[in-house]
């Protein structure tokens, strides 16, 4: 279902294009970091599929959960294993808006704060989150900046006992997307 | 020496080597080699893409997480800050082409980008899913 749902807001995307620009990326990145009582966990994605449309505002991106890289090797099987199981949600998609489209002026170059809100979803589970970041407009090129913090208990993702005091309860998450005009 | 203090000495020996075994091997061993690991799959570029495009569900089960190797037709090579990344390209979709994207090993990057288009290359990676647009490979080379 949320695949159709997914593939419904490209589909929106690409028709909205007629009245807004879609800025597009597959090269998207996002980097979750956990700063625990023992130590630092840190993990990029680099492979992040992003797109929006300038007049609608519309955003979402979707990021393959095995693509995310750590450092050390046993923290990136626990990941995988046992806190996201990518084997059964290999998914993570976001769908949603930027609140304050009509506040960015895509044809001046600038740096604009900008606000994304919309629903947010890891290891099956679905919730609204807010965040605030910036888009740095430069010619047909824009860079979207937002961090953000994901409560794991909220998406169903348990941290054993033995090793919950090495994960902090919420995580930041740094969405860093530089989207291009995209000319079909 | 007494006995007693000699056994409890040679336990402490044997935790500490243990300790340090598991340390090594367990707590900090060391990612997979993907340039020397021999493939779990072997096929045509296109195969993969129409396995996940037609069966995404299955053949997620199938390869995500397995080492595939792919031989096909290069569609171009993308550099961007120390990420290089080897396109195959099968479809047009509604944001440009589809097929799969493999990032390869950094260490690998510069003869990556020595990679012709539009020519034959065989790349081996770690199968990470399907998008909805790309099959994604990470942690690629080049196999001659």
């Amino acid at each position: 279902m949320r695949k159709f749902i997914f593939i419904a807001v490209l589909a929106l995307l690409c028709s909205s294009g007629l009245l807004g620009q879609n800025f597009v990326t597959k090269n998207g990145n996002i980097r979750f970091y956990s700063e625990g009582k023992i130590e630092k966990i840190e993990a990029m994605n680099h492979q992040v599929n992003a797109a929006m449309n300038s007049q609608t505002g519309d955003f979402v991106f979707k990021v393959l959960m095995k693509s995310f890289q750590f450092e050390k090797a046993l923290m990136q099987e626990h990941f995988n294993e046992n806190y996201v199981e990518s084997d059964k949600f290999p998914t993570a998609t976001f769908l949603g808006k930027v609140a304050n489209i009509k506040d960015v002026n895509f044809t001046k170059d600038g740096s604009y704060p900008a606000t994304v809100e919309g629903k947010l979803t890891i290891h099956g589970v679905s919730h609204d989150v807010k965040a605030t970041g910036t888009f740095e407009v430069k010619k047909d090129v824009v860079q979207g900046k937002a961090k953000f913090f994901v409560t794991l208990a909220d998406y169903n993702i348990n941290i054993p006992s033995a090793v919950v005091s090495n994960i902090a309860k919420a995580v930041e998450v740094t969405v860093d997307v530089t989207l291009e005009k995209f000319n079909k | 020496m007494k006995t007693w203090m000699k056994v409890i000495a040679g336990f402490a020996v044997v935790g500490i080597i243990a300790a340090v075994l598991i340390f090594k091997f367990v707590v900090n061993k060391p990612h997979p080699d993907y340039e020397k690991m021999s493939p779990d799959y072997t096929m045509h570029a296109q195969d993969l893409y129409n396995a996940f495009k037609n069966k995404k569900d299955a053949s997620s089960k199938l390869y995500n997480g397995k080492v595939v190797q792919i031989d096909g037709t290069l569609a171009r090579v993308e550099a961007k800050d120390s990420l290089v990344i080897v396109v195959f390209s099968f479809t047009q979709g509604m944001f440009g082409d589809e097929g799969i994207r493999c990032t390869m090993i950094k260490k690998l990057s510069g003869e990556a980008k020595s990679l012709v288009p539009s020519g034959s290359v065989k790349i081996k990676g770690y199968c990470t899913g399907y998008n909805d647009t790309d099959v994604i490979l990470e942690q690629c080379s080049v196999v001659y």
